[in-house]
């Protein structure tokens, strides 16, 4: 009540005025440098990209650039690898964190802690000091070239095993306990019980390694040769370091690249932003 | 915890490993495997035609000697000194402007946090037309007489170019790290500061900031380890240049080894940035840990 009579007060709402201007001027930085990506995607080519001062507004907007980037480059083709790394590597991922997680958080067994340090390390093992010794275990297995060198690496990390390990023990003991007692065994525990009431978490790892192996560009970069392999970040520089590429080409490209990822992201916002808060504060 | 009173009915003393069993192969295949081959390698000589030759020492001598090895360290610590405020100081405003009650608020989260799920590839593409010289940071430079500067060709600004681009692009998620702090920090504490005369000012400092020293802990080291193996941004936005003013030792590992095959030596340059990475990560471990008490 207190708080409705503070709104009604002049001086209130000119404070929320200010406010508002303040907050759309940061999103102008943030989301700034995306619209200028989307202005140069569809300007004709009689206007200029660049100059001053700045001419924003496409006049008139055109597609051409978009039909130009989707065929200067197998755009369709980095699409639909992007897709199926992304199609394969998520549900793995999400399997196989589950089945390790669950006993550290409800079976006692000597050198739990252990385990659970041994997959925590894997945060000191950061992907960039890996690409080395990962690329010759790959020549090692006669994997590099293969969309299996691209997936494997992103099947285990620490905040996926770390997130589902605090919400399986969150899980209380009673339910557990009342399935066991009707004679069911730890795996159907683990796959009727328990892993429906963890969905949330998996949804938002889904959604997390969604994004990481759809934005994934360096360890493509270093285990693929054959162009038909790229995912779409690889296919996007390499776009770039076509020549004679247009300046609006190149944009209509990555802006092409960047949809899919800003729509799950619209959809399933405020999942993915408690998601990050809620991964620290654990 | 559940379960420690003992053995349960249906639970033998191989289940736990039954479940693990994927989670350890990988773990085997993708982690520790190449950890020990990372290791081993920084003791040898290899440039992927020839056999792995053991060569001692060599490497870190040759390492001690390399100035470009001085170089690459000087860029990644001035690249942790630039990029510490604007990931753990900046970011706290922000988290403070989107924990205001507003309508639409979460709209503004979702705007400033938009460019954290972005690849970083599309992120340098975008910037690139930004920072371009008849681009729009060049042309607001021009309104107060300065520029234009060619900044990703400019041996000064090109290293400040690449953080700015990877603050921007991590703010949302400290940002958000930082929120979850702030709704945690209890609001009497704030309502008594408030009665108690304190401005706004003094509530940051005397209530705020305190309640947030373990979030704090948090933002740094992330901060810290992020700057160190800074890489992508590098790679996509200047290689290194112009003239070895970007050169990260995240970057100097991946040319060493995949430019030059020179695989021993950059896996020796890689041991140096790992060293370095706990260090910090352990310092601040320390010196978090130690305020608490």
């Amino acid at each position: 009540m207190a708080r409705r009579l503070y709104r009604s007060k002049p001086r209130i709402t000119g404070r929320r005025i200010g406010l508002y201007v303040l907050l759309i001027a940061v999103a102008a930085l943030f989301i700034g440098p995306f619209l200028i990506l989307l202005s140069a995607a569809t300007k004709p080519a009689t206007q200029d990209v660049f100059g001053f001062p700045p001419d924003l507004i496409p006049r008139p907007p055109v597609a051409e650039w978009f039909r130009e980037a989707w065929t200067t480059i197998p755009y369709a083709r980095f699409l639909v690898n992007s897709v199926i790394y992304v199609g394969i590597t998520v549900p793995v991922y999400l399997v196989v964190s589950a089945l390790t997680a669950y006993p550290l958080a409800r079976i006692a067994f000597r050198g739990r802690g252990v385990f659970f340090m041994l997959f925590l390390s894997i945060m000191f093992l950061p992907g960039e000091l890996m690409l080395i010794p990962r690329f010759l275990v790959m020549s090692e297995l006669g994997l590099t070239d293969t969309f299996a060198a691209v997936i494997l690496p992103a099947i285990l990390s620490s905040l996926g095993i770390f997130l589902l390990r605090q919400a399986f023990s969150q899980i209380p003991d009673e339910i557990v306990e009342a399935a066991r007692v009707d004679g069911a065994n730890e795996f159907a525990i683990f796959w009727r019980i328990c892993v429906p009431i963890v969905a949330p978490t998996l949804a938002v790892l889904a959604i997390l390694g969604f994004v990481s192996v759809w934005n994934s560009f360096i360890w493509p970069l270093v285990v693929l040769t054959t162009q038909s392999k790229f995912p779409i970040a690889l296919g996007i520089a390499y776009l770039s370091g076509v020549s004679g590429t247009d300046v609006r080409g190149l944009a209509a490209g990555t802006v092409i690249s960047l949809i899919p990822v800003i729509v799950v992201f619209l959809f399933l916002q405020k999942r993915i932003l408690n998601s990050m808060g809620g991964a620290v504060k654990g | 915890m559940p379960g420690l009173k003992g053995r349960v009915v249906g639970q033998h003393w191989y289940t736990p490993y039954v479940f693990m069993l994927p989670g350890l192969l990988f773990y085997a295949a993708m982690f520790a495997w190449p950890a020990v081959i990372a290791i081993q390698l920084a003791f040898s000589d290899y440039d992927i035609v020839h056999p792995v030759r053991f060569s001692g020492l060599d490497n870190f001598a040759r390492l001690v000697d390399d100035p470009r090895v001085w170089i690459a360290l000087r860029n990644s610590l001035l690249f942790v000194l630039m990029f510490l405020p604007l990931t753990v100081v900046a970011p706290l405003f922000l988290a403070m402007l989107v924990n205001l009650k507003l309508r639409a608020i979460q709209a503004f989260r979702m705007l400033y946090y938009l460019p954290v799920i972005t690849s970083m590839v599309a992120v340098a593409v975008a910037w690139r037309y930004v920072f371009n010289r008849e681009g729009v940071v060049n042309w607001l430079l021009g309104l107060f007489g300065a520029g234009p500067i060619d900044f990703l060709l400019d041996r000064h600004w090109a290293l400040p170019t690449v953080v700015l681009l990877e603050a921007w692009k991590n703010a949302g998620l400290f940002m958000m790290i930082y929120l979850a702090g702030l709704q945690a920090v209890p609001s009497d504490q704030i309502e008594a500061a408030t009665i108690d005369g304190a401005n706004a000012w003094q509530r940051l400092l005397h209530v705020v900031v305190p309640a947030l020293r373990p979030t704090f802990a948090v933002t740094l080291v992330l901060s810290m380890l992020e700057a160190m193996r800074a890489f992508e941004s590098v790679y996509v936005l200047t290689r290194g240049g112009p003239l070895d003013s970007t050169l990260t030792l995240g970057y100097y590992i991946w040319s060493k080894a995949f430019e030059d095959y020179d695989m021993g030596y950059a896996s020796a340059v890689g041991l140096l940035l790992w060293a370095i990475m706990i260090v910090l990560a352990g310092f601040n471990l320390l010196v978090t840990r130690r305020r608490d008490v």
